[in-house]
């Protein structure tokens, strides 16, 4: 049938072999990497340790890379129906064996899955899902040929979420403020979401540094952590609460900015990058030894949590005094604590959002925006370079203090080793993967990015995996970030654009 | 296309250059140069390669320190600038002189009028009150930005790009992109503009709407222009008055007719006649291996 379409078509058996080639390199390639990653396993048992064979989950993986290797060349090729017909055929088979295990688990039909974890299972089967449905999809579009078959429909969809941004920012929006209330909200996904949205205000803070005024930093946590000991250390030292600290810890922030700009803002590009990244660590380092007054590796505990307008979440509050549940005539949950940070994290969030679209509509904002593109422009026009990347590391470290200071109030205890250099690369990584300056691409690429590996848990050392594929899968579909595309901030033709939310 | 030689004996000097000197290191890039441009002419500086054009527009610019000399803006409002002595930024900002770029530099990847507001960054600047009131709202920032959308739309009306104004700056044809950095300069509202070598690249077509827009800044918004370029139709069209630099040095001044036939000139910058021997400093440069 597809030949009678295109008479230049190769054969199906012509090119099999190849096929079945490329494959079996894939296989080989994921029995090697598997063979001693997978298939041995040290435990400890009583009286030493032993090795562990599995090789069982070797043979699965190598069979299901190289099937998924030779469904994706079919694919290539534009012959779909076998894959879909193979893909759904093992989807129904892994569903049914999934289903069938956790209704009947006196069936034992766990001794058919692939794999001993039920989260790399539900994966592959995921993953089988996604080819049979392309496959159907293609199936679909060269029966009915009312859609022109393309590699490029991923660039539209990523274009279009950006396009209906007025849909989804609603509805992000939405789902954010009742989060907490949704039925299926429970203490586990309630931290995972404080995780997340902490992330999405520091890849927000961070990316006025980086997305708008081009400047790289890899430093960026050194602020997150003067923001944290800052307050810790106010509060610690002079009893002073949270919402009286948070400004403090920004100013701190920023002042520790507006240092370290100073003398290093002349660099330009990797020289700047590694300036910042040795400052991260200098601050790091300072809070470690500095004994006598951050209490170094030892950490600070006791934290004092933050109050609902003078109210403390504690189940009995001293005597003469009233705590939240008390005074509102509630009974007291723990979960109430971790509602309130959910949403005091929520709010600082959308400040930091708010005002990095306002500020780019402003002449700073734009200067900035102008600086990245050229700075020997932007003197030969005036501006003076220096002020306007002070402000803007200023600004964006100040972001960074709040979070840092977040940070700290919910932890209750911090301590140097929180404040790493994989925290800056987290932080960058959401940035630029979200589309740098783009305020929408660091929601979903913190969603993914943070999101995506706590759920995962389960799956312990290999959870960074997630990590890395959602990395990998990014860096593949989208190079430039998932919305890379810019909106001008003033249009000639209808007055200034409608304000991108997030 | 011809330009009736103007009388420009009773313009006043904007920019005075005395004993400019650049140095980098053994290298002698401009060897004691000295000159003036009126205010209202058309100034070209021309010169062979490597004659020390873009060393001088860079000093002029605040990109180069001059090792010697003194560069003084006479700006009609604010009196004597010494432009040594400024930073690179002040010197658009405070003295008034804005420039364009040998390869071009817009800013790419922002729109073609928000390239001609960041050009406007100082005014706006002061009337957000440095960003503050531009948080809050104030009508007078909002009034400000509507004034700076006007002055941008008059020049793209003069360049015709209105229709293009929310076009991303760096999808802009080649020649749309030369007379856009030009606009943007004149968005600054210099008294002094240079142009660095603003004709390169442009087909004859472009390079004769080059001239009108020159013509025109000259005329009717009345600074003062200097020029540097290769192409001799657009200087010996346009200009007023030419500079010619060889090695560093200025070998000529005067007006385009003068300057044609100055001797000096034709030996220097347009070659030497086939039956005349080449300039021993040019044969030893010949021999000189590689």
């Amino acid at each position: 049938m597809e030949g009678a379409e295109n008479p230049n078509a190769k054969t199906l058996r012509s090119e099999f072999p190849a096929l079945v080639k490329e494959a079996g390199l894939v296989a080989l390639v994921v029995f090697g990497l598997s063979i001693s990653l997978v298939g041995l396993k040290i435990e400890d048992v009583p009286g030493g340790l032993d090795v562990i064979t599995r090789f069982g989950q070797v043979a699965a993986a190598t069979i299901i890379a190289f099937l998924g290797r030779l469904a994706l060349a079919l694919l290539r090729e534009k012959r779909p129906l076998l894959v879909f017909i193979g893909g759904a055929a093992l989807v129904l088979v892994m569903i049914g064996l999934l289903a069938g295990d956790s209704f009947h688990p006196e069936w034992q039909l766990s001794r058919f899955f692939p794999f001993d974890s039920t989260v790399v299972n539900a994966l592959v089967t995921v993953f089988w899902s996604g080819i049979a449905i392309y496959a159907g999809w293609l199936l679909w579009a060269v029966s009915t040929k009312t859609r022109s078959v393309d590699s490029a429909w991923a660039e539209r969809v990523g274009a279009g979420i950006k396009g209906r941004a007025y849909v989804f920012v609603p509805l992000l929006l939405v789902l954010a403020a009742v989060l907490p209330f949704l039925p299926f909200a429970d203490r586990r996904l309630l931290d995972i979401a404080i995780l997340v949205v902490t992330y999405i205000m520091l890849g927000w803070g961070l990316n006025i540094v980086v997305g708008l005024a081009g400047l790289l930093d890899l430093g960026y946590v050194a602020f997150y952590a003067v923001g944290a000991y800052s307050y810790a250390l106010l509060a610690t030292y002079f009893d002073l609460g949270f919402w009286i600290c948070l400004p403090f810890a920004g100013i701190m922030a920023a002042f520790a900015g507006v240092l370290l700009g100073f003398p290093v803002l002349r660099l330009r590009g990797d020289y700047l990058a590694i300036v910042t990244l040795g400052f991260g660590e200098m601050i790091r380092v300072i809070l470690l030894n500095w004994y006598k007054f951050t209490k170094g590796p030892d950490g600070i505990s006791g934290i004092p949590r933050p109050t609902f307008f003078g109210l403390p979440f504690t189940r009995n509050p001293p005597e003469g005094a009233e705590s939240f549940h008390s005074f509102f005539g509630l009974t007291y949950s723990p979960l109430d604590r971790i509602i309130f940070l959910y949403y005091i994290i929520l709010i600082l969030a959308l400040v930091t959002n708010f005002f990095t679209l306002r500020m780019r509509r402003l002449p700073l904002g734009r200067a900035w925006e102008a600086l990245r593109e050229d700075e020997t422009a932007c003197r030969s026009l005036g501006i003076n370079p220096r002020n306007t990347k002070l402000t803007a590391f200023a600004i964006g470290a100040m972001f960074g203090g709040f979070g840092g200071s977040f940070f700290a109030t919910r932890q209750g205890f911090i301590s140097p080793e929180s404040f790493t250099f994989i925290e800056s690369a987290i932080i960058l990584a959401i940035v630029v993967l979200g589309g740098m300056g783009s305020q929408i691409g660091v929601v979903f690429a913190a969603t993914l990015l943070i999101g995506l590996p706590e759920f995962f848990r389960e799956l312990q050392q290999y959870r960074m995996l997630a990590f890395g594929a959602a990395m990998v899968t990014i860096m593949v579909w989208r190079p430039r970030g998932l919305l890379a595309q810019r909106e001008p901030t003033i249009r000639m033709s209808q007055g200034p654009p409608a304000e991108e939310r997030g | 296309m011809t330009v009736a030689v103007r009388q420009s004996a009773d313009r006043r000097h904007i920019l005075t250059v005395e004993h400019l000197t650049m140095q980098f290191g053994g290298l002698l890039a401009i060897d004691d140069v000295s000159f003036a441009a009126r205010d209202r002419d058309i100034t070209a500086v021309i010169g062979p390669n490597g004659a020390g054009k873009t060393t001088i527009f860079n000093c002029l610019t605040g990109f180069y320190k001059p090792t010697v000399g003194r560069l003084t803006l006479h700006h009609p409002e604010r009196g004597d600038l010494y432009l040594e002595r400024m930073e690179g930024y002040e010197i658009p900002q405070r003295a008034g002189v804005a420039r364009t770029f040998q390869n071009i530099r817009l800013f790419p990847s922002m729109s073609v009028l928000e390239n001609l507001i960041v050009a406007q960054h100082n005014a706006l600047m002061r009337a957000s009150g440095y960003s503050i009131g531009g948080l809050l709202g104030w009508n007078r920032y909002k009034a400000a930005e509507r004034e700076a959308v006007e002055l941008a739309r008059y020049w793209l009306d003069r360049i015709r790009l209105t229709e293009r104004a929310d076009w991303d700056a760096g999808n802009l044809p080649y020649g749309d992109q030369r007379r856009l950095e030009i606009a943007r300069a004149m968005c600054t509202r210099p008294v002094v503009l240079c142009l660095d070598e603003p004709a390169a690249g442009l087909n004859p077509r472009e390079s004769a709407e080059l001239n009108e827009l020159l013509i025109f800044i000259r005329d009717e918004h009345q600074i003062g222009l200097l020029l540097i370029e290769h192409d001799m139709s657009v200087v010996m069209e346009i200009s007023d008055r030419i500079i010619v630099l060889d090695y560093g040095r200025r070998i000529a001044a005067g007006t385009p007719r003068e300057i044609q036939a100055n001797p000096d000139v034709i030996r220097a910058y347009l070659g030497e006649t086939e039956d005349e021997p080449l300039p021993p400093a040019v044969v030893k440069d010949l021999e000189r291996p590689t």
